[in-house]
């Protein structure tokens, strides 16, 4: 592909030659030399071309000495015919008129004997990409793949590829991918071969979708085997081939464990290879073929701990990022795994912010009982970081961890520490974590209250701090002796404050306060009121004026709507499903592990976002504003989360929708009571966000309550099942699951039968698989052969941490199964398995 | 698709292009407009390598004054991407000896278009190997083994190599001398807290290789790892030597080892490239020696004032000795001057990066070396600025140290001519981030 054309503008760049002179110049000299057969002509004609090349990496157009190009092109300088190819590589798809002048010599080239220029005449003849010339493209290529040199084959494999891309049709009535199979399976050459493997499979990738035939050679290519073929030979291919060969081998479904155990020793060597990326391909061979054996699988784990963890010390900061990206999912998928090695996980003062960033995630997650007080000692040193945001991701970490672990005492110590360094951003990220610790842990209020008691709201900049402050001084005011006096000194420089997110929240709190100490405060709800009801902020008006509507009505009313006994929070708002973390993780060693996010989020056209690129300058200044702002709102969406949250964002989304759709629906602000806590939504809060106040109807209530997501841990409307309802996403990783299948006792064991249609249709596991997962019950482990089967499967119920664990071993030909069930309660196993044979019978009905 | 790159460029610090080579034509030929646009001419710029605009991706890395930038459109493989541009890289300096930044680009950009050829065809990686390639390109031009004018320097089928298997070494080598150099390197890295305990300690070590050998020569290398002895006693059916074993946590090897061999056999054996290579790599985190202890107290005395005191304890053998060693102690922007009290060495405030850089050239084992400096500080007005305190930081080399405590206890060359061959073996530890917090 050319460079654009360039702008004037452009080539008036001071360091680098001139436009049209230069070129106008250069081309008298190319005719001059054209003809010459001086004995110094070729390097004189060296010179030249250079002079063209590096005009044309900096971006001057220089198509106008294409026939001069070409006809200085008869020489058998081997450097000059190089770079002459790489010119006409550049320029010829924008002039393809042009480009059938090169047609002629590339073609002679192709029969040289020498195979150096055989080879690249034949790379650059498929380099051309101007569709008509593709006649002249066939023969070359269907000979190249039987040349006698491997230098020829190898870049004719190559070659079959590009001709496809530039004309599928071309490259398939020639029938070259048979050529390039016959070739795969039986040249030689190890490289000869890799290029084929490469060419088959873009070939076939883009063709499965039109043709059956290529989807069946795809299989074919991940068919035992192949696959076999492949890893045999190993150790004969360059460490960027092995990549690919691990690759295929990755997606290579064994038929049973004697296959899976042959493919890993013989593999084992592969995590000593120098090549990082050798061994990152050979990892996911590992953990994909042990996905279904839960102990090995775990092995594995263990296994390859010490080449990643070298691999993250070696090599330069963006090698050992990749690697840590990596590492960072497996950390997350089994943290306990990795609950020793925490102190790989400390940030070096050197290590760049993206690493640090990483690595933090990584030393909250792995945070157990056994290492809670290291990490959070190491995290408070970073808190003090010149690097403004890793100092406040640790901040964030040591509140994480606070919120996971049972024994708070020390780390509320440390948090409460974090108040007394004074900075600015410190105390606002602590305010915030304060808060989210309270409303987990309400009886470490005291000790909290007394600290934040001292800290002066004037020395708080940031909204988010600041929001969290007059939440606790509202939420705590009987507790805190001055609340009210701070909370007035606040609402009289009102207008002073800024952002509206504080003032929602400054005018909750002053209605909390109220309640709690009617005396001290009455005057100051009066000119919080006021100072409300004048506010230009739609949110600040509209609360302001519900809250005195309220007041008028019936304060009893308004009290149990703003100040409710509240729950405490139990649960966290994950933020991604586990399906997106299993497509994940089935792409690991790719751009998705990096990106965290399934490929076809940036690959598809549709997630991109709203820009294309366009080959107009114009357009992409315009466009990348727009982008610009996109992944800066997502990166402050992502950054801002709070703790417990997430839910938030959510409803700020569905109001916006809802909005639209309906006029008379008012714009709740989700953070009316603080923010939404996930699982303690109770009825009074729910009311609050209604809109006309309790005349409104019950069921609009509830509609809207839906719109705005609140209902999310809600089963969607189950089938007239047992009285037991499942989570539709529980979440158990393979590591609990078989602890808690150690630990628990049986509930239940009985035999039941299946339909006969669903023991027909029973021809692997995937299928069953799917269907119990309609179901709401999610498969962790499944394996055998016909007629026996055998699964574990997994439930949780609805609401709760209750989980039900399955055993079930079926047999297809008798049509029976084995089912033992063990439950967190046993009280609700017979309730489980009811709801469990049910799905188990319905199987292959549908 | 392991790479699959769409293109790749070379740009200078201020964006303008050196080398482009497009692979594919599934990106515009404006991406780089949109990598200068994005991520140079913003702060994105070393927040992360690996950044998504549009429908491509761009994985770059920053070597010298140069940005080598890789785009993707597909689901790329990272790691692999990045090991092709170290490596390529490597390649280059080959070529160019020694140096690469923008001038060296400059210089050689017909050559480094000749390579990118060779090295990628639409976009997969090729052969890499300076070997190989150096047998067809070379800086005077192709040498091509068909050509009339390379007749009187007959290459041995260069192109026939160019995929071979053994692609690491060509046949026909002949040495007067034989001559092997092994240089085992460690890199020390070390995280101290304040009250003097070790928080992470760990050695990465690498074997380089110069060989200089005529033939086809096997080799075989002995350490002192626990691994290797242990086999090794068992095979021989002896109790193992008492003496220091060495356990490694991790080895990786060049492609040339046959690491079949090394995990029934537990013995590196393998057949060099010519000329110099990294032969493995290893990690230790058990039983590191640390080559030097370092106490500091630093007291702020009011607002203006501090006293910084650091003494340094070499701890390795007496006979031995460390070469330049320098500490770097962090001291607050405001510093207006110091003063310094050395026992050894020369101590100086370097502003630019805010410290007190010590240094001293020579620094014998089992001695101690004090460093008391006054600083002074400008006094600020307005809200006191606390001090966050930047670890103090060491660099050193200490020669014929190991802080692993490895061993090479043999190293046996086989060839069937039977030559004799010299063997040269050097140590040298060096800090990694060798980081002390105060």
């Amino acid at each position: 592909m050319a460079p654009t054309v360039p702008s004037p503008a452009k080539s008036a760049s001071p360091s680098q030659p001139s436009g049209k002179s230069e070129v106008a110049d250069l081309k008298q000299q190319l005719r001059h030399l054209a003809g010459s057969r001086a004995p110094d002509a070729d390097d004189q004609r060296r010179d030249v071309f250079k002079r063209v090349i590096s005009c044309m990496t900096a971006g001057i157009d220089v198509s106008a000495a294409f026939g001069e190009m070409v006809l200085c092109s008869a020489t058998s300088d081997v450097v000059l015919k190089k770079m002459c190819y790489l010119y006409v590589g550049v320029h010829a798809r924008n002039h393809p008129d042009l480009a059938l002048l090169t047609i002629n010599f590339l073609q002679r080239d192709c029969r040289d004997q020498d195979p150096t220029i055989r080879g690249l005449a034949l790379r650059s003849l498929c380099s051309l990409r101007v569709p008509n010339l593709v006649e002249y493209l066939v023969t070359p290529l269907a000979t190249g793949l039987k040349d006698p040199n491997v230098y020829v084959r190898m870049i004719a494999a190559v070659g079959a590829a590009k001709l496809y891309h530039i004309s599928a049709t071309a490259c398939l009535d020639a029938d070259l991918p048979a050529a390039l199979k016959a070739l795969m399976l039986s040249d030689p050459d190890a490289q000869v071969v890799a290029n084929c493997l490469h060419a088959l499979q873009e070939i076939w990738t883009l063709e499965a979708s039109n043709s059956e035939a290529a989807a069946r050679e795809i299989e074919t290519l991940y068919s035992k085997p192949v696959v076999f073929y492949f890893l045999n030979k190993i150790k004969e291919f360059s460490e960027w081939a092995q990549c690919l060969v691990l690759e295929l081998a990755s997606k290579f479904l064994p038929s049973d464990n004697n296959e899976i155990f042959d493919i890993m020793n013989l593999l084992e060597d592969r995590l000593q290879h120098a090549n990082g990326a050798v061994v990152l391909a050979t990892i996911k061979v590992f953990l994909h073929l042990t996905m279904s054996m839960t102990d090995v699988h775990q092995q594995v784990y263990e296994r390859i701990k010490a080449p990643l963890l070298t691999l993250v010390g070696a090599g330069s900061p963006e090698q050992s990022y990749s690697v840590l990206c990596h590492l960072h999912l497996l950390v997350m998928r089994a943290p306990m795994l990795f609950s020793s090695d925490y102190k790989s996980f400390y940030c070096q003062f050197s290590d760049p912010s993206y690493v640090k960033k990483l690595k933090l995630e990584m030393l909250t997650a792995i945070a157990n009982e056994s290492n809670t007080y290291e990490i959070v000692t190491e995290l408070c040193e970073y808190a003090g970081n010149v690097d403004v945001p890793i100092a406040r991701e640790s901040i964030r970490a040591v509140g994480k961890i606070a919120l996971q672990q049972y024994d708070v005492n020390a780390i509320v110590d440390r948090l409460l520490q974090f108040l007394e360094m004074d900075k600015d951003y410190v105390t606002a990220e602590t305010l915030v974590l304060v808060k989210d610790l309270l409303r987990k842990y309400p009886q470490w209020s005291h000790d909290c209250i007394a600290v934040v008691g001292n800290i002066s709201s004037k020395n708080i900049q940031e909204p988010k701090g600041k929001a969290a402050l007059i939440w606790m001084l509202g939420e705590y005011s009987q507790d805190m002796h001055d609340a009210p006096y701070i909370l007035e000194s606040l609402v009289e420089n009102w207008e002073e404050e800024h952002s509206p997110e504080v003032r929602l929240h400054l005018l909750t709190a002053v209605m909390k306060c109220f309640f709690k100490r009617p005396p001290e405060t009455q005057m100051a709800l009066g000119a919080t009121l006021a100072a409300g009801l004048s506010d230009t902020h739609q949110d600040v008006h509209d609360r302001a004026l519900f809250y005195y509507r309220l007041l008028q009505y019936d304060p009893a009313v308004a009290e149990c709507v703003v100040n409710p006994p509240k729950q405490a929070v139990s649960v966290f708002a994950d933020t991604q499903s586990t399906e997106i973390k299993d497509r994940i993780f089935d792409e690991f060693n790719s751009l998705t592990v990096v990106y965290q996010k399934p490929s076809y989020m940036f690959t598809d056209k549709e997630h991109r976002g709203p820009f294309e690129y366009s080959e107009d300058l114009t357009n992409l200044t315009v466009g990348a504003e727009a982008t610009e702002n996109v992944i800066s709102a997502q990166r402050y969406q992502e950054n801002d989360n709070d703790l417990l949250l997430s839910t938030s964002d959510k409803e700020d989304n569905g109001t916006a929708t809802n909005n639209g759709s309906s006029a008379s629906s008012y714009n709740a602000p989700s953070d009316l009571i603080g923010p939404p806590l996930l699982s303690s939504q109770t009825p009074s809060e729910t009311l609050l966000i209604n809109p006309g106040g309790p005349t409104n109807s019950l069921q609009s209530n509830f509609s809207l309550d839906d719109l705005l997501g609140l209902g999310a841990p809600e089963a969607p409307a189950a089938p007239p099942a047992p009285a037991l309802t499942l989570n539709s996403k529980p979440v158990l990783d393979p590591g609990t699951f078989q602890k808690k299948w150690g630990q628990l006792a049986l509930s239940l064991s009985q035999e039941c039968s299946l339909s006969l249609q669903g023991a027909a249709s029973l021809m692997n596991p995937q299928s069953l698989i799917r269907h119990m997962q309609s179901n709401f019950i999610q498969c962790i482990a499944s394996g055998g052969q016909p007629p026996n089967y055998k699964f574990f499967f997994y439930a949780q119920k609805d609401g709760a941490t209750v989980f039900f664990l399955v055993e079930c071993i079926i047999n297809t030909a008798s049509a029976k199964a084995q089912v033992k069930i063990k439950a967190d309660d046993g009280t609700a196993a017979d309730a489980f398995s009811a709801l469990f044979q049910s799905a188990l019978s319905k199987f292959g009905l549908s | 698709m392991p790479v699959a790159a769409s293109a790749i460029y070379f740009l200078n610090l201020r964006g303008d292009v050196l080398i482009n080579r497009l692979y594919r034509d599934d990106v515009g030929g404006n991406m780089v407009d949109a990598f200068r646009t994005h991520i140079m001419q913003t702060k994105e710029l070393g927040t992360c390598p690996v950044r998504q605009i549009g429908c491509c991706s761009f994985l770059y890395m920053r070597i010298s004054n140069v940005y080598i930038v890789i785009v993707v459109s597909s689901n790329a493989n990272v790691a692999c991407a990045f090991k092709f541009v170290v490596e390529a890289v490597a390649l280059f300096k080959s070529y160019f000896g020694g140096a690469f930044d923008e001038d060296a680009i400059r210089n050689n950009f017909v050559l480094i278009y000749e390579l990118l050829d060779e090295i990628m065809d639409f976009g997969y990686p090729q052969n890499l190997s300076p070997e190989i390639l150096k047998l067809y390109i070379t800086q005077e031009g192709v040498r091509s083994p068909f050509s009339s004018k390379s007749s009187d320097k007959p290459v041995p089928n260069a192109t026939l190599q160019v995929t071979g298997a053994v692609g690491w070494r060509r046949e026909g080598l002949v040495y007067k001398k034989n001559e092997v150099f092994l240089d085992i390197v460690e890199s020390v890295n070390l995280l101290m807290s304040s009250k003097g305990s070790v928080l992470r300690c760990d050695v990465t070590g690498k074997i380089l290789m110069k060989c200089f050998l005529s033939g086809m020569p096997d080799l075989k290398l002995g350490l002192n790892d626990k691994i290797g002895l242990e086999k090794e006693a068992q095979l021989k059916s002896r109790p193992t030597k008492s003496g220091k074993t060495i356990e490694l946590d991790d080895v990786t090897f060049h492609q040339c080892v046959n690491l079949t061999r090394f995990n029934s056999e537990k013995t590196v054996s393998f057949v060099p490239p010519d000329g110099e290579f990294e032969l493995m790599k290893y990690r230790i985190t058990e039983g590191v020696n640390l080559p030097f202890r370092v106490l500091p107290t630093i007291k702020e005395l009011g607002r203006t004032r501090m006293e910084i005191n650091v003494k340094v304890k070499s701890v390795f053998g007496a006979k031995m000795f460390a070469l330049g060693v320098v500490v770097k102690v962090p001291v607050p922007k405001q510093t207006a001057k110091a003063s310094f009290q050395t026992t050894s060495g020369k101590a100086k405030y370097n502003a630019s990066i805010d410290s007190l850089v010590w240094k001293i050239r020579k620094f014998p084992g089992q001695t101690e070396a004090t460093m008391s400096a006054e600083v002074e500080l400008i006094s600020t007005m307005g809200e006191k600025k606390s001090w966050n305190r930047p670890p103090i930081q060491m660099e050193f080399q200490v020669p014929m140290f190991t802080a692993s405590g490895l061993r090479v206890r043999f190293l046996k060359v086989w060839e069937k001519s039977g030559y004799n061959t010299v063997e040269w073996v050097r140590y040298i530890t060096r800090a990694g981030s060798y980081e002390i917090r105060c």
